[in-house]
């Protein structure tokens, strides 16, 4: 039996759906595809990617995949893969688990916010945000015990991320500010502060070669120690364990505490939440700010375990906030999903690389922005869930039922 | 009216996923007749005319106009063969001024690529003055009345130039008054040859303005009957395809003390209008208040105050003997107050949600659900297990997502969950608002038999038959005031003339 | 024409609302008066003339127009703190970083690829669709100009081809929001990061070693002789690139357009009210797909004026959230052509500015970089009114 749109009245849409926000949408493509639908999206992109490599370079897009298949070291997991010594699969395995850590949070970052409605961009700025504090704290209180000074580090990081976040969530929760193009903003003023605190003459900028703008080192006794392979080489840190952990924590907040209930309940319908007693704007600037920890604490991970310095250049290169958004969106904002997209895209920066990718094959710089082309591929494919799904043989109720009113 | 048949359906069969909404169904128009439309929510109505002006494209049959085969495959086809259709909820811009409107992509221009207001006010002005209806062309259409902008919508269709006009439920939001200005209008326009499909489910009307009647039952033509010497009874039977029992048995009420008391209760809309002006009113235990009144009248902006979900000026409530300002609504909620809104699926439930999930929307963040902030989904499950078995709520279990219920269904989830949760104070929102009669006859007989438990319910709808039939008392709000009051046996004439504003009465509290 | 100025003097504010602007301008004043050529010294001056300011903002505010009061009165507070640094700093730094005819030069520069992507965003925005990607639409704009001008020798062919390129990614996204429905933001979002990916990728293929050319073919100035000796107006406009007359001419040709022709009201139609739109017979689909498409023309425009109009080069991610500054202009000025175009140059003024506060602080140059965005928070965060968007934006929409 179908339903009837609101008695008469003046034009509200004919079609009378509950707003859709992005996290409903979301989530009608998350129960119908489950894993499918972001395995197609994938294979999708990197046909398209194909093309372009085919079309550009007259190369063979299979080679190239292949070398950067091998130079992101996920070779290293294949059963019959010899290794001589120094193994080079393992090298740049944990080269991609390293940039996996970061990734993986800020596309937690996204997801956290996402599960609420909220479209959080600015998990750059977050980042940031916690890089900057993670330097400070971590070049400061010299002398401090190494188990104190880290987690000391990490959260003034998380906490400073948090609150970064907190201010367009804040925003959105008052007066009603997209938070889209606050986060944006945002972004953009975390790198132009980020770079006069440590370019020429800037407060934090290090002491001892004035010359160079780059923050002063982080004490020895702040660095996480590194568990996997050599420090000297840039071996993979315990930060590892803490993304995961916090996959974890992900997790269990959103579908074991309150907090993750009313988050989804906003997410969904914040109307409905409202009606059931939920505060949508105290929810709001929590899930901003949720999402800015994860973010800041992606920055911390970094600074405390390979890069151990912030240079101006750093700061205006990094990407690591806009791909985690394509981590979370490919991820379908679950926790699982985000581990593995994360994987995905950590392997593609890795296998890139100009270190990683002979230039014969494919010249790294074009490659990197092959990357970047298959992350906008992957974006703009999840946004058509109807494509997939029509692909796919499913059909969305919620569209074609609606037709059917006397 | 001539015996010229101006269109005919021939056979028309349209299929939805799962639905066959029109099931080769034929029909006919002649010149200058009212022909009306009848049938319940859900028996093709709608769909049929979507047809006709060619927002549907037929599985199967043929629409001819003036004998002759067409082919209308938009809207704008329709336009061209002389069809034009009064929607049920307007399709007017409310930002847009009434000639606007009207002229919407026929806009009369002015030096080629301008376009020219003045040409437009005055057509609008000549098509007003011509068939009797008043509009203001300066005006938005979002500050004029609701019997305003449905005369807008005639007047779009008229400056089209259709012949054969479609008005679907165009009573539903105007007054006893305004629709009788509408009965008017019609019968100016057919006096000129136009020809009318009136859509409806109200059967005294139909009886009063048609001049035949075609009933559809689940897609289906059940009979082509002329209005003269049909009555209410025999429609209904035809509608539903059995007798129908058009009032709810219920013992008289025996109503205790007052559990919610509303006092002098001021609030302004979204624009800043004042929609409930001083209501004060209370429910007692064990009994039905019911609030009649015509969409728009501040029924929604009263129901938002009381729940907290809309801040009021001034005034307050009492529930419970505990007295709240300008409340959240976790506060009228621990209050021990009820809601079953008049929007399921917007307000009352998160469509993705479980129904488990649902069914602790207001309590989730209390033992046993959760504690000290960890939630326990196990109980949730079990908690909805029981009661969706009591309420027999079909169509899945506590793991289903609410989407995949029926409206019915859903409907029943709601009550469950606001039943279940001990109210003293059930306020009621277009409870069965789109739903079928099975559905409907649920709702108020648990609506009586929780009035029989000694809950205070309060009762706001927009169908008077429904008020008429559950209420014990009954008040009529217009224009945010309450301005009578009535016992249940009063005829709707008289409640009908109160919504309008006429006869005012002392409203007891 | 004394209908236009009967309609215009009866639109102008009233009472309180009236005092709230008159606050607004004098707490600018405040400011202005200490700046050349004026250059008042006392700083008595700005905190009087900014308590004014106070005064007319707080009667405004107890008077119910509340927005405009606060706002008036921040502006009164602002001026006055403005107007006392100015006293702290030096003559000759004033007169160095304030040359007013000078920063309205450089104002209207920085502005015009703001204008055209707001105008084009406009279109976009009011037909239904979010457009997110303007962002993108600018990068295409920026680099196909240039390499457009690079491979016909001529800046006509690079504005036409950006124009073209721009349209096209517009089109993409179109499809993805229009005919499969997808999240717009989300589209909007991937085609920022397509953008970035084709342009990068395109740039480093073709120009990597040596760098976008340094002669390639720019588009040319407007000298207006006549005009050039003029006080003040002068300097001003006696030399400006032919492009940003063009985005001026936009401006006006867009409120038209919008406001004064059946394809506008159509296009709000569609904006507003999709299902009435198509009942009476217009092409929801086609109507969006045009604004849309169009959008990502003009904001090729503002991107193609920014490096083959302004900067004479390219290089990666060049727009650097100009399409989203551009995108709140458009929400600060209401969605319509002049107010956005009004809050473009008033973004203009702040880069145009923060490229010439650095005669103060080397280091602190950098700060002064991130003045824009700070100042487009500040906007979006409601400092002045809340915009009400087009009621059915950002909603796909079903053709039964």
């Amino acid at each position: 039996m179908s339903d009837v749109e609101p008695v008469g009245g003046p034009g509200r849409e004919g079609d009378s759906e509950a707003s859709e926000s992005a996290a409903r949408r979301l989530a009608v493509l998350q129960r119908a595809g489950g894993m499918v639908t972001p395995l197609i999206t994938v294979v999708f992109a990197f046909l398209v990617g194909g093309l372009v490599v085919v079309a550009t370079t007259g190369k063979n897009p299979l080679t190239t995949y292949k070398a950067i298949f091998d130079g992101s070291g996920l070779n290293w997991l294949l059963p019959w893969q010899t290794c001589a010594d120094p193994c080079t699969a393992a090298l740049n395995f944990q080269q991609t688990l390293i940039i996996w850590i970061p990734l993986a949070l800020t596309g937690l970052a996204v997801a956290f916010a996402f599960r609420c409605g909220l479209f959080n961009i600015g998990g750059q700025g977050q980042y940031l945000v916690g890089a900057i504090v993670a330097v400070w704290v971590g070049s400061s209180f010299q002398g401090l015990t190494p188990v104190l000074h880290i987690l000391l580090a990490i959260v003034a990081a998380s906490v400073s991320g948090a609150l970064y976040g907190g201010i367009a969530g804040l925003l959105k929760a008052t007066v009603g500010a997209h938070e889209v193009i606050t986060t944006i903003m945002l972004n953009w003023i975390a790198v132009w502060v980020g770079i006069f605190l440590f370019g020429l003459g800037g407060p934090l900028q290090n002491d001892p070669q004035p010359w160079v703008p780059v923050s002063n080192d982080i004490a020895e006794g702040a660095k996480l120690p590194v568990f996997w392979g050599d420090p000297i080489l840039q071996g993979l840190h315990i930060g590892l364990f803490v993304a995961a952990g916090f996959l974890v924590v992900f997790w269990v907040m959103l579908n074991r505490t309150t907090l993750g209930y009313e988050v989804r309940a906003v997410g969904f319908n914040p109307e409905a939440a409202r009606y059931g007693g939920i505060s949508v704007s105290r929810n709001y600037f929590l899930a901003m700010a949720i999402s800015g920890l994860f973010a800041g604490l992606a920055g911390s991970l970094d600074i405390l375990g390979w890069q151990f310095r912030l240079n101006v250049n750093d700061i205006q290169i990094s990407n690591v906030g806009f791909v985690g958004i394509a981590v979370a969106l490919l991820g379908r904002n679950t926790a699982i999903g985000t581990g593995l997209a994360a994987l995905l895209f950590a392997a593609l920066t890795t296998g890139t690389s100009t270190r990683n990718l002979d230039p014969e094959i494919f010249r790294p710089e074009l490659a990197s922005n092959l990357t970047l082309l298959i992350q906008g591929l992957v974006v703009l494919f999840v946004g058509a869930d109807v494509l997939i799904l029509y692909l796919w043989g499913l059909r969305r109720k919620a569209r074609l039922g609606r037709g059917a009113a006397a | 009216m001539s015996e010229r048949a101006v269109l005919e359906l021939r056979g028309i069969v349209k299929r939805f996923p799962g639905i066959l909404a029109n099931d080769n169904v034929s029909f006919d128009l002649k010149q200058g007749e009212v022909h009306a439309l009848l049938g319940e929510n859900g028996a093709g109505k709608s769909t049929l005319m979507n047809v006709l002006y060619g927002l549907y494209h037929p599985d199967e049959g043929e629409i001819r106009i003036g004998g002759k085969p067409v082919q209308i495959g938009s809207p704008r086809a329709a336009i061209e063969n002389g069809v034009g259709m009064v929607h049920q909820h307007f399709m007017l811009i409310p930002v847009m001024t009434v000639a606007e409107n009207i002229v919407l992509a026929t806009e009369p221009r002015s030096r080629g690529i301008f376009l020219d207001h003045a040409a437009a006010e005055k057509r609008v002005r000549e098509l007003s003055e011509r068939f009797g209806l008043a509009v203001g062309p300066r005006d938005l259409v979002q500050d004029i009345t609701v019997g305003m902008q449905q005369r807008v919508e005639i007047l779009k269709a008229l400056y089209r130039g259709a012949d054969i006009l479609v008005l679907d439920e165009p009573t539903a939001v105007l007054t006893p008054q305004e629709a009788k200005e509408l009965f008017g209008i019609i019968r100016t326009l057919t006096a000129q040859g136009k020809s009318i499909i009136f859509i409806s489910h109200k059967l005294n009307e139909v009886l009063e303005i048609a001049d035949r009647i075609t009933v559809l039952r689940r897609g289906v033509r059940v009979e082509t009957l002329a209005a003269e010497g049909a009555t209410e009874e025999g429609l209904a039977r035809l509608m539903v395809g059995r007798e129908v029992l058009l009032r709810v048995d219920k013992r008289p009420a025996e109503p205790g003390e007052p559990l919610l008391q509303v006092e002098d209760l001021r609030v302004f809309d979204d624009r800043g209008i004042e929609k409930v002006r001083g209501v004060s009113f209370q429910v007692r235990a064990g009994e039905i208040l019911g609030i009649a009144g015509v969409d728009g009248n501040g029924q929604t902006e009263l129901i938002d105050a009381l729940t907290g979900l809309r801040r009021s000026e001034s005034g307050h409530v009492v529930v419970g003997g505990k007295e709240h300002r300008n409340p959240t609504p976790r506060e009228m909620l621990d209050a021990g107050q009820g809601h079953i809104p008049q929007d399921r699926q917007r307000r009352g439930l998160v469509l993705d949600f479980t129904l488990a999930e649902n069914i602790a929307l207001h309590d989730y963040c209390y033992e046993p659900d959760s504690k000290l902030g960890w939630l326990y989904p196990g109980r949730l499950v079990t908690r909805a297990a029981r009661l969706l078995k009591e309420f027999d709520v079909r169509g899945g279990g506590p793991q289903t997502r609410a989407s995949s219920l029926s409206g019915g269904n859903q409907q029943k989830v709601i009550v469950a969950r606001e039943v279940s949760r001990d109210p003293r104070v059930l306020i009621a929102a277009q409870p069965t608002r789109g739903l079928d009669v099975g559905a409907c006859e649920f709702v108020h007989r648990r609506l009586v038999d929780e009035r029989d438990e000694g809950r205070a319910i309060l009762l706001v709808s927009l169908e008077l038959d429904e008020i008429l039939s559950l209420s014990d008392r009954i008040l009529v709000i217009y224009e945010g005031e309450l301005v009578a009051e009535f016992a249940p046996g009063v005829s709707e004439e008289e409640v009908g003339v109160a919504m309008t504003g006429g006869g005012r009465r002392e409203a007891a509290a | 024409m004394s209908r236009a100025w009967e309609i215009f003097l009866a639109r102008l504010p009233r009472g309180a609302r009236a005092a709230a602007w008159v606050g607004v301008g004098i707490g600018i004043l405040a400011a202005w008066l200490m700046t050349p050529p004026v250059m008042l010294r006392s700083p008595v001056v700005p905190v009087l003339v900014g308590a004014v300011a106070v005064a007319l903002g707080g009667y405004a505010f107890t008077r119910g127009v509340r927005r405009l009061g606060a706002g008036a009165a921040v502006f009164g507070l602002l001026g006055a703190g403005l107007g006392v640094l100015t006293t702290q700093s030096g003559e000759a730094n004033l007169e160095g970083v304030v040359v007013w005819s000078a920063l309205f030069a450089a104002m209207l520069r920085y502005a015009t690829p703001l204008i055209f992507a707001s105008i084009g965003g406009m279109f976009s925005e009011r037909s239904g669709v979010v457009n997110i990607g303007l962002e993108g639409m600018m990068l295409m704009g920026c680099f196909f100009a240039i390499w457009g001008a690079d491979r016909t020798g001529s800046w006509l062919g690079g504005v036409a081809i950006a124009a073209v390129a721009g349209g096209l990614l517009a089109l993409v996204h179109a499809y993805f929001a229009i005919h499969l429905r997808a999240d717009q933001i989300v589209g909007g979002t991937a085609v920022n990061f397509l953008a970035l990916g084709i342009t990068g990728y395109l740039f480093i293929d073709i120009y990597k070693d040596t760098g976008t050319p340094s002669d390639v073919a720019r588009i040319p100035d407007v000298h207006l002789s006549f005009l050039k000796d003029w006080y003040f107006v002068g300097p001003i406009v006696g030399q400006l690139n032919l492009l940003i007359w063009i985005g001026l001419v936009t401006i006006l040709g867009s409120w038209i357009v919008m406001f004064k022709t059946p394809v506008g009201l159509r296009i709000r139609s569609v904006g507003e009210h999709p299902r009435a739109a198509e009942t009476v017979g217009i092409s929801v689909y086609k109507t969006r797909y045009a604004a849309v498409t169009l959008s990502g023309v003009l904001a090729a425009l503002g991107g193609a004026y920014l490096s083959i109009g302004f900067v004479g080069s390219f290089n990666q991610n060049m727009t650097a959230g100009r399409g989203f500054i551009a995108l709140a202009a458009l929400i600060f000025g209401k969605w319509r052509p002049f107010g956005a175009a009004a809050a473009a140059i008033l973004f203009g003024l702040s880069s145009a500015l923060a490229d010439r506060l650095p005669v103060y602080s080397e280091s602190g140059a950098v700060l002064f970089r991130s003045l824009p965005y700070a100042l487009t928070l500040i906007a979006v965060a409601g400092v002045i009114g809340r915009s009400i968007p087009p009621a059915a934006i950002g909603r796909p929409y079903v053709k039964q």
